[in-house]
């Protein structure tokens, strides 16, 4: 187990949480029971089909939704509203079309610094830039940069204003394989470098055991929990060659795409 | 099946402003047979989109010609339906509207009842009865790829083209798709080209997949052939033995694509210093217990004492990419199979002869064969028990696992068992797989067994998987296992830095053998810039506590790195791999193997070296000792190879060899 030794702090706690949507039908049960408790500093990657809630449970601890029953609570708060505490970042980047890159992430740093001086924030958002390799494009419009440019932005966004907790909503679900891999390697790295709590949503399971320190199972809705929860071991840092040599490897992978294959197969022409 | 599709020597070049040109193919052959499932797969701005779109007749290529059924692709058409990632549906019609007009347009000669229950069929195929009614905004992206499907088939092309059909569909609703796809074409014998760049899914799909390289001037750079059978299951797919090595296979393709790009940018000019010709080195080595004394020679200085102040070891997962950088020419220098100098020089890399030499043969033994825990547990502990089970089990087939055809793993693990009246051929299958993946493939049952360097046979013992039934010490005591391989060219041109590079090993060959040193190298072999493994798993020396065995003990086959006859390269050896290479059909045997042997093997650089060293050479010619007890006479190889129990249909041929011809070496 990760941080075994010290025996941590639970950082996020989402205790018996249920969610029910009520819609003209009535009442739908989109989640249901859900426990789960992540370290400060760890790695979560959720992984489930369309539908299972997913999403429903990562808004809830960034405090876009709340649950129906039970509670979530961020370092021994509860979560009520969105905070900059915990920044999301969505596969469609959500930046704004019309601000350069650096005002972008600038607008961010100064809602979340109103104290700081001009000259410090503008520093703040030059280095979250650099650190995504974005120095040459400060400039530069979304219009005018691809895709994973564009998802690096929005991480540096994130990243800039140091929360505690970073909530990533299949980030990288857009990218095409090379820049995909280039982006978790960044992130990775970043993540290394900073040590927040990341909790992250994918589909894809190459990407979760090279990036998670734990990887949540979801099972599918209405009335989804959670399936199960898988350590992944591999020491850090990672590198992705390495992994692929490690014969566990091919034991949770295969654990993994049976339990969202077989066990938990789901039909998507509902 | 008859062949469908030809694509012939096709070029496509694009002008682009300010009149030059860009060259996205370069001739392209590509046969396609009727009902094949065939992926393209390579980096962004390979141009497999552009391939697939002429074979779609929405492009024509600059040079070449591609036929269907003869006829050769001069336009789009309906016996050629394309299907892209964007679906394309008209978002004002229906599920029903969207596949009807498709069919109403292509089957104007049929009656309107026959139309109509085309596309009931269809769409009932893809199980979109309850959407049938459904616009495409009400529908999922799962959901509009299916009737992007059904309309493709419902006019029943002769040729189905998908450009990445799931590229925006997420990993997991994909998967479904694929499963729905594939069943599908098996049913309608579909002839089907995909251009993709998720690896499972080629796997999964395809029986051949063809891999480009990048631009610009892609080629086909490799097509395997899927051997999965079908009807295909996902989760009964990832289970068998060919699947992990294929995916491995093609991700070791496309990563090599990415560091040919890399190496390409990268304009590296030679260091020239202490009067050698150069003195940065990139050097290849595969991470095993082997590799010793070339960490040993970065790690304690050797190399710098020598002059070669800047080495760098570039680790490889497999041989495969010391066969890709010596003959792409990246790498100066590296550690090989012994096999392998004489099998790049005789043509076993693609026929084409490569000449390749070794002045130094760098380790001996250290190689075992192990079979799996349930083989053990069905009673089979020794090669006649082995046999006997081969012999019991007709209908069912076992596979063992070896980690190169030129290595010394191959030619040993075929020798034991021809010797033991198991032909390596037809009685069980080989299969190459890198090392790393043995203990992994071996645990989850898809082989039975393999022949490969330590640490992996002691792991397999230790995690409780597998035993070793032989060593290396009871098939052939001391025989070669890594040599230093360096392309001949490279050689004639950098001969003092070739002579530096030999005298930096074999000083580190001595500093291996010395067991006062044994900590320090295991502990430096263990850490995460080398083998990466827990430090249990690598023994040097002859530890007798050790076992590879699940119960008794054998005893473990530790390396040998420098001694008497161990690090000078022998002809004789040489040549007896040579004879085995021609035994299994990897090479002909060369008609001119004395000029071979001569060529490949550096008597002289390594006399040299070990001189400058003050290093005694006492070399005497011995006769090749084999467990069976057969002599192998180094004078007469051809008869020794026709008089082998078991053998294939080998070709003997002269094998010519460019460049500039070695004087005395």
């Amino acid at each position: 187990m990760l941080l075994s030794s010290s025996s941590p702090q639970p950082f996020v706690v989402i205790d018996n949480v249920s969610k029910v949507y009520s819609t003209p039908r009535g009442p739908y049960t989109v989640l249901e029971g859900i426990n789960l408790t992540v370290h400060e500093a760890e790695f979560i990657c959720v992984i489930g089909h369309s539908g299972c809630g997913k999403s429903t449970l990562l808004n809830m601890v960034s405090g876009f939704a709340h649950p129906t029953d039970g509670f979530v609570q961020v370092n021994g708060k509860s979560v009520t509203e969105p905070g900059p505490d915990r920044m999301v970042v969505f596969q469609n980047y959500a930046l704004l079309p019309w601000l350069s890159t650096f005002d972008n992430v600038y607008l961010a740093v100064d809602s979340v610094y109103p104290n700081k001086s001009e000259a410090e924030k503008r520093s703040i958002t030059r280095d979250h830039l650099a650190m995504v390799g974005l120095s040459d494009a400060v400039d530069k419009k979304p219009t005018q940069i691809s895709g994973g440019m564009k998802q690096r932005v929005s991480i540096a966004r994130a990243l800039a204003i140091r929360p505690e907790v970073l909530i990533l909503d299949e980030p990288f679900g857009a990218l095409d394989a090379i820049t995909k891999e280039e982006l978790q390697e960044e992130l990775l790295q970043i993540w290394n470098d900073h040590r927040c709590t990341v909790l992250m949503i994918t589909h894809d399971i190459d990407e979760a055991l090279f990036l998670a320190d734990r990887l949540v199972m979801m099972t599918n809705g209405p009335h989804a929990k959670i399936g199960e929860i898988m350590t992944i071991p591999f020491s850090r840092p990672r590198d992705r060659d390495r992994i692929m040599e490690d014969p566990q490897y091919y034991d949770l992978r295969n654990h993994a795409l049976d339990f969202l294959y077989n066990r938990f197969a789901h039909n998507d022409t509902e | 099946m008859s062949l469908f599709v030809t694509i012939n020597n096709i070029d496509k070049i694009f002008s682009i402003p300010g009149g030059d040109d860009y060259i996205a193919l370069k001739g392209i052959n590509l046969e396609i047979k009727k009902g094949e499932f065939v992926s393209l797969i390579g980096h962004s701005g390979c141009g497999k989109s552009t391939l697939l779109n002429m074979i779609a007749g929405l492009d024509l290529p600059t040079e070449g010609i591609i036929t269907l059924e003869g006829q050769k692709v001069k336009d789009p058409g309906p016996d050629k339906m394309v299907i892209f990632q964007n679906y394309s549906l008209l978002p004002w019609l229906t599920v029903h509207q969207n596949i009807s007009l498709a069919v109403d347009e292509v089957m104007k000669g049929t009656n309107s009842s026959e139309r109509e229950a085309l596309v009931e069929e269809y769409i009932n195929l893809v199980g979109l009865r309850h959407a049938i009614d459904k616009l495409p905004k009400e529908l999922s992206g799962g959901m509009k790829q299916r009737v992007a499907i059904a309309r493709a088939l419902a006019i029943r092309p002769k040729l189905l083209l998908l450009d990445e059909p799931f590229g925006a569909l997420d990993a997991l609703t994909r998967g479904n798709l694929q499963e729905q796809l594939m069943r599908i074409c098996d049913e309608y014998h579909v002839t089907s080209v995909m251009v993709t760049h998720d690896v499972d899914e080629a796997v999964l799909l395809s029986d051949r997949i063809v891999m480009l390289t990048n631009g610009p001037g892609s080629k086909i750079g490799g097509i395997l052939e899927v051997d999965i059978p079908r009807p295909r299951r996902r989760m009964e797919v990832v289970t068998h033995p060919s699947y992990y090595s294929l995916r491995s296979e093609i991700i070791y393709f496309l990563n090599q694509q990415k560091r040919v790009k890399k190496l390409r940018a990268r304009k590296v000019s030679n260091l020239a210093r202490h009067g050698l010709e150069k003195v940065n080195l990139e050097l290849g080595y595969v991470p095993l217990t082997a590799c010793a004394p070339m960490v040993i020679a970065k790690e304690k200085g050797f190399f710098v004492k020598h002059g070669l102040d800047e080495v760098n070891l570039v680790r490889e997962t497999s041989w495969r990419g010391v066969v890709d950088g010596t003959v792409g020419n990246y790498l100066d220098a590296a550690q090989m199979p012994a096999g392998m100098p004489t099998w790049l020089t005789t043509g076993g890399y693609q026929e084409s002869p490569l000449p390749v030499v070794s002045a130094l043969t760098m380790t001996r033994n250290g190689n075992g064969v192990t079979l799996s825990k349930t083989l053990y547990e069905k009673g089979v502990h020794t090669p006649s028990d082995f046999r006997q089970l081969l012999l019991d089990s007709v209908g069912k087939s076992h596979t063992l696992a070896m980690v190169h055809p030129s290595s010394m793993h191959n030619l040993l693990l075929r020798y034991w068992l021809a010797a033991n009246d198991i032909d390596p051929d037809n009685d069980l299958n080989l299969k190459t797989i890198p090392p790393a993946q043995m203990v992994a493939d071996l645990k989850a049952g898809t082989i039975d067994g393999y022949c490969v360097g330590e640490p992996w046979n002691l792991r397999a013992a230790v995690e409780g998987v597998g035993f070793t039934i032989a060593t290396d010490l009871e098939i052939w005591q001391g025989h070669p296992g890594k040599v230093l391989g360096v392309r001949e060219d490279w050689a004639l041109q950098y001969p003092n830095t070739h002579i530096a590079l030999v005298k930096a090993l074999l000083e580190a060959c001595q500093y291996c053998a010395d067991p006062k040193n044994e900590q320090e190298i295991r502990e430096i072999l263990s850490g995460r810039s080398y083998l990466s493994t827990s430090i249990e798993y690598i023994q040097l020396g002859d530890p007798n506590q050790y076992s590879c065995n699940l119960n008794n003990s054998v005893e473990y086959a530790h390396h040998l790195f420098f001694g008497e006859n161990v690090n000078r390269p022998s002809r004789t050896e040489h040549l007896w791999m040579m004879t085995q290479m021609a035994r299994w059909g990897e090479i002909p045997f060369p008609r001119n193997w004395v000029e071979i042997l001569e060529r490949v093997c550096r008597v002289g650089v390594f006399g040299t070296a070990a001189r400058e060293l003050g290093i005694e050479v006492n070399y005497q010619r011995q006769p090749i000792a084999l467990f069976d007890g057969s002599k192998f006479n180094a004078d007469d190889p051809m008869s020794y190879l026709m008089n082998t129990k078991i053998h294939r249909n080998f070709t003997v041929a002269e094998v010519h060899l460019d460049g500039q011809r070695l004087s005395a070496a």
